[in-house]
Formats: structure tokens, C-alpha cells, sequence
């Protein structure tokens, strides 16, 4: 049996090359007999890490390396032979990484020959020589220039494609070998790992060289033959140079590194002078349980806090939860608000060290579930910062470690179905409308389903077209090929040596950014380090009304402070008062709470939990409120199993729950069941569930459960794939539940003034959570040149209570430097003149202080901002377009003080509804009154009640309301049922379309923004829906008001269309994306 | 609705065409247009891009001065209609303002009221047109959109409450102009007719363009041929002031029934001789039927190109006189046979052989593609058909020994391959496909005994089915080298 390894492939990291992915090639070369094969992407180590897992599986040796194609016209392969040299070549990678654009590297011989970086060193090279072209005395004397000056050994590689001339070819070759003395390898070039790939490879070639299939040529390859072969078939190939294929297996033999080689070490610099990170954290742990329980350690967490410490240690976790801790210790001093979440987030340690302010034995988390020996990972910790400050907490890691130690992980952009469409059928050369049509088509049908006839014919299309079907099958093919890299949102990666000598380091495509060449999983795989550094809106709202709540109200809150359980705010909440509130302010959250009645924090967790695919594809819902109302008996599939479900009444609701199952329930090993959870995660991009499945189904029945129970609880894993949501996340983010409701329970101004301050996030438009404080009894006051700031600002209100004054951030294209121009030249610039009183007089004032531009004053006067100068809008509008391009100096505004004043102009005085509709058009919200209820005369006319009586009203009776439409969702999991929300001058009225209403009325769901819906009333508890039977488009009653109550204006439709485009764009709605 | 994105628009009308914009082609249109209305005053003109566009989107425009045209048609009222009508049968939807002022008749045409106040139904539509001196009482009820004012104008006297004309006509000049600028005032004073506001006619757009207008309408051939040389004895003075060549010509006739046939010639180089495009001409005229009788004749050059005035040399006469015979001839077959069907060959990109060539028209100037890759040694002559041989080779791809082609046996001396190259899958399987364009071949290229050298091909990999060869190969002699 002839020994041979391959040596030259390129995988689908290649991006737009390979046609094969690692796992695909190794399989495939295992399965041929080659010795061990080389993963040689081209400028990257990007795909060398799934190729590692792939081959540890199946048991061939990977030799990891990579093609270099260098700005001198030369290409050749290097394998690193040991860690060294693989460092030297990671490093090389990312000086020419760093050089080069976005995706780019840019290397020249001299780098890898140059003695000062000895890139070379322990490296295996060889040579490729010119595609097509017979080498020349050129490359000869190259080929003995690098031999003398390589550090390592080097060969000439040599690959026998059936070009016609190959023997000519080989034998100048081996010539060319003998007289360098760089002998002679066989290589396959390999693209795929078998010929029917070729089509692939083709139409990624048609991709990268944006060419139809067509005219691509003779960028095509000739003929499919840089596949794997069969060893025999190589020393066929190569009948007069045996050494050559013998070279293979020696060159794999001589690499002997291997990545597991790179298995994390920690920074060692997180303990004081030395000290073992152990003692560090067990001290600091110690610490901090005293100051978190001022009146003596409880037993119970005394005794938790000795096993976890107990198995870190074990697991020597310790530098790692030093490295969170340091990095929310700095966030901390910075005022930064932080929170922790993840498996191991929720434990008595973190708790302790302050990187979670859930009190574990609030909920009762077990740490060990989490943190196992066997899963030899290190534990998952995710913060979540301030998203506005985020950039800091970033900066500090990197100024802590530096930027050659602490790197961003990649995210790897695959294809997914619409691109991998969009793609293939250009380059099939079918025009752009196939592949509307197509994607049309491919939407929603699910991963792997072969689309039949009739919806092809449904969609226009012809199914006997072959290019079509060709399109359907290769798109199906190029699904989850990787496109690009890009940088992570938040993954950092930190090392103890330089991350360069671990991984490449390639430029991100924002200016002075740089991440890694591998994502999450990789990093996973080689149990390397990472931190999650995310940003949460909630947290810079939270900590903007601690602020605002210490100004005003003189109390200093954190997270841990709220005071725990207060009845008020699970009132509130139960009565779905949630509006801004973290989390539970969804639509589908609103109509949970009233069902769920939280009354606890517990309750909090599992409210967050349970509005989720995972357990409503699971059917758990409904049993699960089911029983918590005592409805039906609480029973438990098993003894074992209450265990795992006890604290929610038998229900599994949680992601572990589900692991918990798969290990109690169907007798999976914790490996197995891990790997369920990996297979979940990626269940999109690979499919690969089925043997889960069976497994998992059999093994519960097997233990005797119930075939539907067990059915059930597979598809609930299903569910959590897509988004899993564990119980240790519900926990963390339940707090935040918890504080910001509070926050709204009892400041409602503090909330709402947060809430518009830190947008944009959460659900809900300002207008809405500015009309929410106004239910709640907040006096909400305009935005004005002579009182607010950026941000908005609380005042002291009339009744005592504090009023919120609306910021310029509401004004829609201000900028943030402007209005604090504005609000700073208010005082400085008056004290400069001598005046008394801050504040401005006049515009002209305003743009000689201030010296702001023309558009600024403009922006402000359609908002309506200088009343308390004593100008309404268009009096404001009309001053601010009289001044000049340029404010003039001092002395010359003076002179011009004495011009003859101009006629008095009368402008036609707004009405009402021109009011709301500019105070829309310009903020996106109003003060003076809802524009629903200046239609409410016609409307009642037409049979439509306003939303609050909706409750007064018999269910099961027809009923019209009409709003502006705020919200337009279609979740995944309510199999195409469209959730609407209107808005009118008294409340929100839900809507229920469902699909074959919507079919028909499309076009009005989708577009209007005042509509009319007829439907049959439903209550369930608190919740009020309308099944929809009827709908229709009011919009145009909108721009009607724009026309007040005079004459009526009969403007061709077609004609009218701009001023319509400008109300369109001023009711917006939060629509499904 | 302008402004609405693509998928959105696609969101509502799952069955929306959609069809990129052309500003060129519309453009273009819009000249023809202007060019058709040519038939009822001398002066129109296509509006310019801006104009539209100030109108916030609505709508393109033709220009017509029908000052003192109107009688002819039976006053003005019949003039629009017939206008719209004519339009109509053209399949552009139209409307049709007219008044005292251009920008009178814009307004009206956009924004006005007609007679009888149906708008809507397109059966009904009839010219709004503003009787003399009521300009001011047609615009005061009227959108300021009337104005056609930027879009930012607009805008701004939006915010301030000034909706209509009218609001416009109260307020005070001085502070107006201080914050607008003048093109208020003037946009204003030319719809009132306080300025002069001239209608450039189009025939800036379409210089190279010569018309004539018979007394009497044409109803013979013969009487269009001789319109035609004067046309093109006009067209080459002009031609020549300005150093140019025609290289494709449209010749128009109106005829008085509302239809316009054209005639289209193309020249390989740049002409203006006017016998030699008249012969261009001779050919297409034949089949063309006068019918009830032409009214105009326009010429116009569509193409053209630089065409220096050409020095008469004194001797040998025939060398430089080679290639403008050539063009006359290629020109007047394809005149004749049609341009697609003069041919030429050109290289295509394909590792099949005998698609590496494929046939274009003469004068084809599409980018060429680039030659096959150096490595590929292709024959001088290729077989316009694979031919059958009879082969003897080793297996698996190992070289032929010997062959029989056309009766005669060939003792293979030297060979080299196979080149293998593998069928282009995503054309489609045709019935008319022979079985060699569907499986990979394996090229050899050959010397015999006697020095000749060939071209032949395996089709197919040759497979193994246990000791087996799965099918016996089957070989083709493709080409012969040199």
C-alpha cells in the first residue's frame, strides 16, 4: 500500500475557491488511506480549526499550514513543523494581514526570507511552481535563491492535472528539482473531495471572478480532477517519480504540531506580585461575601461558596474568573454598569466578586451543572456593559493587555439561503426577477426539503427549467459555505504570550479595528479563553435613572440595593403595565404577565424564559400555566426526573432542563448531551439533528416516558437551538426585569426621561413611552431653546411632582455637539455680554451665541423649540430663513440693529391637526393631542369606538376600532399569524390577522399607518385581542389634516405624493424586519 | 410612491415587476415625443430633467408654442384633445394645459381643474385650458407644486403655512425674496406674464436632423425617393460643415393617418455620400407603403462619427480606395441580407474545442475574448464533426497504438496526453446533442509513420467494472495539426 498524504488543499476558507468543507475533505481522505492530510487555505488559518476537530474525530493526523500567495508572483505551501514555527508563521500571517485591506494579505518573499523576523525557521516550504505556464530560467533561479536562503527544507511541488503536456511537464519539473536541489512533492491541488463538486467549484470560481458561467472561460478549470485521490491513483499519476509520493507522508511526519498544543494559558499578571491566582481569588471571593452579607455568611453559602472554590481550583478556573472579575472591577471604578450572565455567571463566587448581582440563593442555581470536569471547557461568562460605553470597557482591555495580547474573535458570515440564491442564479446568468421568484420560493421552506412542481409553477417559474433546478440544488449546496469573516460583537479573546504567535490577526472592516481569524466555536473547540463584552441598552437606561434618581430624589440605588420583592412593582407588572420595562414589554410578554401573574423573582425568571420558541415549540406553555394555576395536578414524568423539574411544576422550561433530560431522561452521556446542544446551535447551518433525534426519542421510551412526552421534549431542544435560553441568562436578565420595573413603579418620570435618553433600544418609540408617562400622571414639557439639554431633564413640576422637560436629542437630525453648543451658550455667552438672566432673547441672539448654522435654527423651529421666545412655528420658520449664510460679528449685528424693519407678514396660523402633524414630522411624537382624537368625529362616524371601552365590550362580539399602526409583527413561531398594534387617542388595541386575511388585505397591513380593523373581540384575562375580519386604510385622513379645516385642496393623487412621503416617514412603526 | 424600497413595495404586491429605471431611455422618449408633436406647431421641445422633477415627480413634459397654429386644427380646444387623444393611441397617458404663459400652461396641465371636472375618467379627459387674461384666477386656487419650485422651496413655504398660489400673491416681494431667494418671484412673474419666458425648441438635442414638409401629402414611392436625396443632399452639407460621418440614419414619415414608419440603414464606417447612403436606402424602400399619403419626411443621424474630409490622391487610386470598397460591400449585403447575417468569426471562452469559435457579425464590436491558455495545443484544422475511429490504446489512459480513421490505419510513433476536459453542465441536454458533448474527453495529440499528425479523443473515463472495462471506449479523430 502505497503511503501518501496530501498535501496542497484548499477548503471552502479559501472563500469562493474551495468547494469542500474540512470535514467533508478529511472524511473523504480517511476514508481513501492517506496517511495524514494538510490543510493550506490560502493566507489563512481560518478553517484549520474545524479541519482539527474533524480529524481528531475521524483519527487522521492534520498537518496545518497554509498557501501563501505573495505579491512577488509566488505561491507556496508552509507547513509548520512545530509550535515555534507555527507562532512564526501565525505572526507573518498578521504582519500581512495588517498591511493588507479588509480580507487582503499582503506578503513578499523577502518577509518570509528576512532574518530579523526568521519567519521561515521550522517551517516546511514548497514551492508552487506557475499554473500553466512551463517554469523558466526565471523560477529556476528563484527556486535555488530561496533554497539557500529558506531556514527550513524546501521542495518543489508538482501536481498532475491532465493538461495534456503533464509528462513534459513532471520531467522538467524533476530536472528543475534535481538542479535546485528542492525535491520533488506530488500534490493534487485539491479543491474538492470529490469530482461531483465540480459544479460548486465552478460556480464559486463564476462568484469570485463576477462572470456568468457562461463567459467565465477559462477561469474555469478544464476538467474536475483536483479532487482527493486514492493513494494508488497518486503513485500512478506519478509512476516515474514514486519518490515524490513517498515525500508526502514523510514531509506529514516531520509536522508534528498539533493544535491541541495551543490549549489556553491564561494572562499571568492577575495576581499581585506573583501570587497564585488561587489564593487571589479565594481571598477576594472572602471579601466579597462579607461586604455582600454585612451581617454574617449564612451557612448555606458559606458551605456553596466552599465547593465552587473547591472546584475551581480543581479545574484551576481561577485566572479565569480574575480576568472577568478585572474587568468588571474597572468598569465598576468607571460608573460603568455591568452585569454578568452565563453558566457560570450565576454562581455564589460571581455573586461575590460582584461580577452578578442575582443573589443565587434567590433562585437556587446549582454551579456544578454548569462547570463539569468532563466538559473540560473553560466556564462561560458573558457581560453585558452599558451600550454606550462599551467602547471603554473595550479600550481598557485592550490598554491592559495590549493589542498584541487581547484580540476580538471573528464571526464567520455564511451563506444562508437568500444569498446563496441571490448568488447562484447569477451566476447561472438568470436575471434578477428568477431570483426574486426563487427566493420567494426557498423562504420558509425549510432547510433540505426539495421545493416541488407546484410551487415552482406557483411562483411564475418553469420547473422543467434545467438552469433553475441546476440553481435550486447548487444553492442548496453553497448554504453555510463561509462568505467573509467579520468581527465579533463582543468575544475577546486574551493570552498569556502574543495572540499573533496563537492566531492570525486580520483588519475588521471599521478603521482601527482588527480580529482574529477564528469565531467562537474554534475558540471553543481549542478551549481557548474568551470573555463576552456586550452592550445593553437596559443597563445605560438603568444607570441613567440612578443618576437622575440620586439629582432629584437623593438616594443612592445599585443593582443589588433595589429593594428585593416589593409588591408594588409584581402588581404592576401583573397588570401588564410594562411598557419599557426590560424584556416584558413585548407584545407577546404583555399578553404573558396578566397569565403568568408574576409574584416572585422566580416567577420573573421563568416569564423571561418561557415567552421563547423553545418551550412554545415545545408545547410547554400551557401546561405549564396550566398547573401554576392549579388547574391540573402536578405530576412528574419520573422520580429522576422532579428532580431536574421541580421548580417548575414538571414542565421543562429551560435549556438545561432540556440537557438535563437528554442525560437523566434519554440516558445520553454529558459529552453526548453537549454535543446535542453544539448540533442544536448549528442546527441551521448543517441539519445535522436526525440521529439525535432517534437516539434521544428511544432512549426516553426506552426508560419508559411517554412517546408524546418525549416528542415533545425533542422539539423543545429544537426550539432552544435557535435561540437557547438557559436559566442561568433568565436569571440575570430577570433582575433587570426587576430593577427596571421598580424604576417605573416608582419614578415614573426618572423611567421614562432614562428611556429617551438612552435610545434608541427596547421595543417602543419615544412617542409611546412619552404617552405611557403621561398615564402615569408624569407632566411631560416641550422641547425648548431656553430650557432643555441634549438629554431630556427633570423640572421641578407645578404640583410639586418633578415634570419631564424633553431634550433636543427628540428632534429628529440634531446633532448631540449642537445642542450643547446651544444649551452651553445659553449662560456663558449672556455673562460675556454683561446680561443678568441666562437664556436667549431672540434668534438672532441664538445664532450670534451659539453661532449655529442656518439648518440647525431651521430644525429647531420646526420643532417647535422657541416658544418661550414668544414664536410659534411658522413665525419661528419664517425668522430663521431671513438670516444669512454666516452669523456676523458683534459689532456689524449692532450696526444692523438700526435697518428699517420689514412689512409685517401675516402667515396663515396653523391649525390643530397642522400642529400634531409637524410636531410629528419633527420629533416623531406630540404634546397636544392625538391625531386620533381629532378624527374621532369622523371615525365614530364610521362605527369605530376608541380602544379604552375596549374592555366594557361583551368577547365574541364584532367590534371596529381605528389607530395608528405602532407595531406589525410576525414571530416565527406563530406560524405566519401577523400580531398589529393601534394607537388611539385613549389606548392600544391588539389585532390577530391571520394569514388568510392577510392574504388579502396585504397590501393594507403592510403599508398604512392609520387603519380601520373590524374583528371579533377576545379576552383572555387582562388581554384584549381583535381577530381581524376586515381592515382598512385610513391614511389619507392623515394628510388631511395637514390641510386643516379649510378649503380642500384637489391635488391629483400622483401629484401629491412628496408631502405624503414626509408623513409616511413620521408615524413609524416597529415592523418585522 | 417614490422613496419606497424595493422589498417593501414587493411586500405589499407579491406580484410587482419590477423594472430598473432608464433616465436615458425616458429621455429619449421624451424627445421622440416632442419630435411626433412637431406635426402640429414647428416649435416644441422636450421639458429639461429639472423642470420634471421641480414638479415634485410629476410628470414629463413636452413643450408646443401653438401660437397662431390653433386655427388649424379647429381651435384650441380641438388641439389638446386631438393631442391626448393621438397620445392616447400611442399609449402614453396625457394631460394638457394650455395658457398665455409656459408656466401657466405647466400649472394648469398638473395641477388644474378641467371643464368638466373629471379628472378621473381618462375617457373624458380634455384640456384645461386658461382663457385669456384669467392666468391670476387659474393659479391662485392651485398647490404651490404649480410653481415648479425646488423641492427645498417647497419644503420651506410647507412649514410655513403658504400652501397655494394665492397665499403666495399676498405676501410682500422684499421679505419673500430676503428668505427664498428669487426664484419665487420669478417662477411667479413668468407664470403671470410679467417676464418673458422663451421655448428653446429641441432641436438642440437632435442636431444632425433635416426635415421637409411637401405641400401636398406623398402618395408614391417615387415621390419619397426624391424627397429622400434632398434630405440627404441637406444632411451631407451639414454633415460636412461639421467634419462628420453618419453611421446609422432613421428616416421618418408622418403619414396623415397618425402613423410613423421608420427606415433604418447602418454604415460599417463613417458616410455621408449621398448616392452611397441612397443605395443603403434603395433596398428598404422597396417594401415601403406610402398608404393614405406622407405629410413629413425627417432625416435624421442617430450615429454619427468624426469623418475628416479625405485628401484625393493623385495616383494609384485603388490601394487606398481597398477598404472603403470593402465597407460598401459589407454594407450593402448586410443592408441586404441583414446585419446579423454577415459573419465573421471570433474567439469565445470555452475549453470545449469547437466552442472556442463562434461566428459574430461582421462589424460586431463586443469586446473579444481572450485566447485559449498557451497550454492548450489546438489544431490547425478542426473536423466540423468528431469522425469515428477505430483505436487500440492502453488502459487506463495511457496513449493510442494505432487507429483506424476513414479506411486507412494509422501506426501511432509519438503521442502525448490526455488533456482531459470535462463537459460544460449547465448547458442544456438537447436532443440534437451528441453524445461526446455530455461526457468528459480525454485528448491525444498523435504522429503516425508517415508524419502526420492528429487530433483524436476517448469519450468518456474509462471505468472498470471488476477486471471489466465497463464499456468499450469509444474514440473520435477531431483534428489534424499541421
Amino acid at each position: 500500500m502505497t503511503a501518501y498524504a496530501e498535501l496542497q488543499v484548499t477548503t471552502n476558507f479559501s472563500f469562493l475557491r474551495g468547494a469542500s468543507r474540512a470535514k467533508e475533505l478529511i472524511t473523504a481522505a480517511a476514508e481513501l488511506g492517506h496517511t495524514a492530510i494538510a490543510v493550506t487555505d490560502r493566507n489563512t488559518l481560518a478553517g484549520v480549526v474545524r479541519a482539527h476537530v474533524a480529524a481528531k474525530e475521524v483519527g487522521l493526523r492534520l498537518v496545518v499550514g497554509t498557501r501563501l500567495d505573495l505579491q512577488d508572483d509566488l505561491s507556496l505551501l508552509v507547513l509548520p513543523q512545530d509550535r515555534a514555527a507555527y507562532g512564526r508563521l501565525s505572526q507573518l500571517l498578521t504582519l500581512g494581514k495588517r498591511r493588507a485591506p479588509k480580507g487582503g494579505c499582503h506578503l513578499t518573499l523577502d518577509d518570509m526570507l528576512g532574518a530579523e523576523n526568521g519567519a521561515g525557521e521550522g517551517q516546511v516550504w514548497i514551492v508552487l511552481p506557475p499554473e500553466g505556464k512551463s517554469p523558466g530560467a526565471t523560477f529556476a533561479e528563484r527556486l535555488s535563491g530561496i533554497r539557500e536562503r529558506a531556514a527550513g527544507p524546501v521542495y518543489l511541488g508538482a501536481s498532475h492535472l491532465y493538461h495534456g503536456d503533464d509528462g513534459r511537464r513532471l520531467k522538467h519539473l524533476a530536472d528543475l528539482a534535481m538542479t535546485c536541489r528542492t525535491p520533488l512533492v506530488a500534490t493534487n491541488d485539491v479543491h474538492a473531495h470529490a469530482t461531483y463538486r465540480r459544479p460548486l467549484q465552478e460556480v464559486l470560481t463564476c462568484i469570485r471572478e463576477h462572470a456568468t458561467i457562461d463567459e467565465a472561460g477559462y477561469r474555469l478549470f478544464a476538467n474536475a480532477e483536483r479532487h482527493l485521490k486514492p493513494p494508488e491513483e497518486m503513485a500512478r499519476l506519478f509512476t516515474d517519480y514514486p519518490e515524490a509520493v513517498a515525500r508526502t507522508a514523510q514531509i506529514a511526519e516531520s509536522c508534528t504540531f498539533n493544535l491541541d498544543e495551543l490549549r489556553y494559558e491564561y494572562p499571568d499578571e492577575i495576581g499581585p506580585d506573583g501570587c497564585p491566582p488561587q489564593e487571589v481569588l479565594v481571598r477576594l471571593t472572602w471579601e466579597g461575601a462579607r461586604g455582600r452579607y454585612p451581617g454574617g455568611i449564612p451557612d448555606k453559602v458559606r458551605g456553596l461558596l466552599e465547593r465552587e472554590l473547591g472546584l475551581i481550583e480543581e479545574l484551576n478556573y481561577a485566572p479565569y474568573f480574575l480576568t472577568v472579575h478585572d474587568i468588571v472591577r474597572f468598569a465598576r471604578g468607571r460608573g460603568i454598569l455591568c452585569q454578568g450572565r452565563g453558566s457560570a455567571a450565576n454562581s455564589v463566587v460571581c455573586y461575590c466578586l460582584g461580577i452578578t448581582a442575582v443573589d443565587p440563593d434567590r433562585i437556587g442555581l446549582l454551579f456544578e451543572r454548569f462547570i463539569s470536569a468532563e466538559r473540560g471547557e473553560p466556564p462561560d461568562i458573558d457581560v453585558d456593559f452599558e451600550h454606550e460605553r462599551r467602547e471603554e470597557v473595550i479600550q481598557y482591555i485592550y490598554g491592559r493587555y495590549g493589542r498584541d495580547r487581547a484580540g476580538i474573535a471573528a464571526t464567520v458570515i455564511t451563506y444562508r439561503t437568500r444569498s446563496a440564491v441571490r448568488e447562484v442564479t447569477k451566476a447561472l446568468g438568470l436575471s434578477p426577477d428568477i431570483a426574486g421568484a426563487v427566493n420567494g420560493l426557498v423562504w420558509g421552506s425549510g432547510g433540505g426539503k426539495p421545493i416541488d412542481d407546484d410551487r415552482i409553477r406557483e411562483a411564475g417559474l418553469d420547473p422543467a427549467d434545467r438552469r433553475l433546478r441546476l440553481a435550486l440544488t447548487l444553492a442548496e449546496e453553497l448554504k453555510g459555505f463561509p462568505r467573509h469573516l467579520s468581527q465579533h460583537v463582543g468575544g475577546f479573546v486574551i493570552t498569556r504570550g502574543p495572540l499573533s504567535e496563537v492566531v492570525p490577526i486580520g483588519n475588521a472592516a471599521m478603521e482601527e479595528r482588527t480580529h482574529i481569524e477564528w469565531d467562537k466555536d474554534d475558540l471553543d473547540a481549542l478551549g481557548i479563553l474568551k470573555v463576552d463584552v456586550l452592550g445593553l441598552g437596559m443597563l445605560t437606561c438603568i444607570r441613567k435613572a440612578f443618576q437622575l434618581i440620586e439629582q432629584h430624589h437623593g438616594k443612592v440605588l445599585t443593582l443589588a440595593t433595589i429593594p428585593p420583592e416589593d409588591p408594588a412593582v409584581y402588581d404592576m407588572l401583573c397588570q401588564a403595565d410594562s411598557i419599557g420595562v426590560f424584556q416584558v414589554e413585548s407584545r407577546a410578554q404583555i399578553s404573558m404577565l396578566p397569565r403568568l401573574k408574576p409574584k416572585n423573582f422566580y416567577d420573573l425568571v421563568v416569564e423571561v424564559a418561557i415567552v421563547r420558541p423553545g418551550p412554545i415549540q415545545g408545547d410547554m406553555v400551557h401546561p405549564y400555566l396550566r398547573r401554576r394555576n392549579k388547574e391540573e395536578p402536578i405530576e412528574y414524568p419520573s422520580a429522576e426526573l422532579e428532580e431536574v423539574l421541580g421548580k417548575t411544576f414538571g414542565v421543562p422550561l429551560f435549556q438545561e432542563q432540556a440537557m438535563r433530560i437528554a442525560i437523566v431522561g434519554a440516558g445520553f452521556s454529558p459529552a453526548e448531551a453537549d454535543g446535542l446542544r453544539r448540533a442544536m446551535a448549528t442546527f441551521r447551518r448543517t441539519g445535522q439533528v436526525g440521529n439525535f433525534r432517534e437516539k434521544f426519542i428511544d432512549g426516553m421510551i426506552t426508560r419508559g416516558y411517554e412517546q408524546d412526552f418525549a416528542k415533545r421534549c425533542f422539539r423543545q431542544i429544537e426550539g432552544f437551538g435557535d435561540y437557547g435560553f438557559p436559566e442561568s441568562h433568565a436569571a440575570s436578565f430577570a433582575l433587570l426585569v426587576y430593577v427596571s420595573a421598580w424604576i417605573k413603579c416608582h419614578y415614573p418620570a426618572v423611567f421614562a426621561g432614562a428611556l429617551l435618553n438612552s435610545q434608541p433600544m427596547g421595543f417602543y418609540a419615544p412617542a409611546q413611552i412619552v404617552r405611557d408617562a403621561r398615564d402615569h400622571g408624569v407632566e411631560v414639557r416641550p422641547v425648548d431653546v431656553t430650557f432643555s439639554d441634549w438629554d431630556c431633564t427633570l423640572e421641578a413640576g407645578e404640583t410639586g411632582e418633578v415634570a419631564l422637560r424633553l431634550g433636543f436629542r427628540q428632534i429628529k437630525g440634531l446633532k448631540e455637539g449642537h445642542a450643547t453648543v446651544l444649551a452651553a451658550a445659553r449662560t456663558k455667552g449672556h455673562q460675556d455680554d454683561g446680561y443678568q438672566e441666562g437664556g436667549y432673547h431672540d434668534i438672532r441672539d441664538i445664532w450670534r451665541q451659539a453661532r449655529l448654522g442656518k439648518p440647525v435654527l431651521e430644525r429647531l423651529a420646526r420643532a417647535d423649540a422657541y416658544r418661550s421666545l414668544g414664536l410659534n412655528r411658522r413665525e419661528a420658520l419664517w425668522e430663521v430663513r431671513a438670516l444669512g449664510p454666516e452669523p456676523l460679528p458683534l459689532f456689524v449685528m449692532n450696526r444692523m440693529a438700526g435697518r428699517p424693519p420689514e412689512p409685517a407678514v401675516p402667515l396663515p396660523s396653523a391649525s390643530l391637526g397642522e400642529e400634531v402633524l409637524d410636531d410629528y414630522a419633527a420629533l416623531k411624537l406630540t404634546l397636544r393631542s392625538h391625531p386620533l382624537a381629532l378624527l374621532r368625529p369622523e371615525l365614530a362616524a364610521q362605527g369605530a369606538v376608541p380602544a379604552s371601552t375596549l374592555p366594557d365590550r361583551p368577547p365574541d362580539t364584532n367590534v371596529t376600532v381605528a389607530g395608528l399602526v405602532i407595531c406589525r409583527q410576525r414571530p416565527g413561531t406563530a406560524s405566519g399569524v401577523i400580531f398589529g398594534t393601534l394607537e388611539d387617542e385613549e389606548g392600544i388595541a391588539n389585532l390577530v390577522i391571520w394569514p388568510k386575511v392577510f392574504e388579502r388585505y396585504r397590501k393594507v397591513v403592510m403599508h398604512a399607518r392609520l387603519l380601520l380593523a373590524t374583528g371579533r373581540l377576545q379576552r383572555e384575562g387582562l388581554v384584549i385581542h381583535i381577530i381581524v375580519t376586515r381592515l382598512v386604510d385610513l391614511s389619507h385622513r392623515l394628510d388631511a389634516l395637514a390641510e386643516g379645516h379649510g378649503q380642500p385642496l384637489d391635488v391629483p393623487a400622483a401629484n401629491a405624493t412628496r408631502h405624503r412621503v414626509s408623513v409616511r416617514t413620521s408615524f413609524p412603526s416597529r415592523d418585522f424586519h | 410612491m417614490p422613496g419606497l424600497p424595493l422589498t417593501d413595495a414587493r411586500a405589499q404586491y407579491p406580484g410587482l415587476k419590477a423594472f430598473p429605471a432608464d433616465p436615458v431611455e425616458d429621455a429619449k422618449t421624451l424627445v421622440r415625443i416632442a419630435e411626433w408633436c412637431g406635426a402640429y406647431t414647428p416649435w416644441t421641445a422636450p421639458e429639461a430633467g429639472g423642470e420634471a422633477l421641480e414638479g415634485g415627480g410629476a410628470g414629463a413634459g413636452v413643450w408646443l408654442d401653438a401660437t397662431g397654429c390653433a386655427h388649424l386644427f379647429g381651435g384650441e380646444a380641438k388641439l389638446t384633445r386631438m393631442l391626448i387623444a393621438r397620445m392616447r393611441r400611442l399609449g402614453f397617458t396625457a394631460r394638457a394645459g394650455l395658457a398665455e404663459t409656459p408656466g401657466a400652461a405647466w400649472a394648469v396641465a398638473r395641477f388644474g381643474q378641467t371643464d368638466r371636472g373629471k379628472a378621473t375618467d381618462r375617457k373624458d379627459e380634455v384640456g384645461r385650458i386658461v382663457p385669456p387674461g384669467g392666468v391670476r384666477a387659474a393659479l391662485t386656487p392651485l398647490p404651490i407644486m404649480a410653481l415648479r419650485l425646488p423641492a427645498d422651496v417647497i419644503d420651506g413655504l410647507y412649514g410655513l403655512g403658504l400652501r397655494h398660489v394665492g397665499d403666495l400673491l399676498n405676501v410682500p416681494r422684499g421679505p419673500l425674496t430676503a428668505r427664498f431667494g428669487e426664484v419665487i418671484t420669478r417662477r411667479l412673474d413668468q407664470a403671470l406674464g410679467r417676464t418673458f419666458e422663451p421655448i428653446s425648441p429641441r432641436l438642440e438635442t437632435l442636431p444632425m436632423r433635416v426635415r421637409i414638409m411637401p405641400a401636398e401629402p406623398l402618395g408614391q414611392s417615387t415621390d419619397i425617393v426624391i424627397g429622400l436625396k434632398r434630405l440627404l443632399r441637406q444632411l451631407e452639407a451639414r454633415l460636412r460643415r461639421k467634419h462628420l460621418g453618419v453611421r446609422k440614419l432613421v428616416l421618418s414619415l408622418y403619414h396623415v393617418d397618425d402613423e410613423v414608419s421608420r427606415v433604418s440603414i447602418g454604415a460599417s464606417r463613417p458616410v455621408r455620400d449621398p448616392d452611397h447612403l441612397l443605395r443603403l436606402f434603395a433596398e428598404r424602400l422597396e417594401d415601403l407603403d406610402p398608404g393614405f399619403g406622407v405629410e413629413v419626411m425627417a432625416l435624421a443621424a442617430s450615429v454619427t462619427e468624426p469623418l475628416s474630409p479625405e485628401q484625393i490622391p493623385l495616383a494609384s487610386r485603388r490601394a487606398s480606395a481597398a477598404p472603403a470598397e470593402l465597407g460598401a460591400l459589407v454594407d450593402r449585403l448586410q443592408n441586404r441580407l441583414g446585419v446579423e447575417n454577415v459573419m465573421r468569426f471570433d474567439l469565445r471562452e470555452s475549453h470545449i474545442p469547437e466552442r472556442a469559435t463562434a461566428p459574430v457579425p461582421v462589424f460586431h464590436t463586443g469586446p473579444s475574448a481572450s485566447p485559449a491558455p498557451s497550454t492548450c495545443r489546438r489544431p490547425v484544422r478542426l473536423l466540423p464533426q468528431p469522425e469515428t475511429i477505430e483505436a487500440t490504446a492502453m488502459i487506463p489512459d495511457g496513449p493510442l497504438v494505432m487507429f483506424r480513421w476513414r479506411r486507412v490505419l494509422h501506426r501511432i510513433t509519438w503521442a502525448e496526453g490526455p488533456e482531459r476536459i470535462a463537459p460544460e453542465w449547465w448547458l442544456k441536454a438537447a436532443p440534437w446533442h451528441a453524445p461526446w458533448d455530455l461526457e468528459t474527453r480525454d485528448y491525444y495529440r498523435l504522429e503516425d509513420v508517415e508524419g502526420g499528425r492528429f487530433w483524436v479523443f476517448r469519450e468518456g473515463l474509462y471505468r472498470m467494472i471488476g477486471e471489466m472495462p465497463q464499456d468499450p471506449p469509444r474514440w473520435y479523430l477531431h483534428g489534424l495539426f499541421a
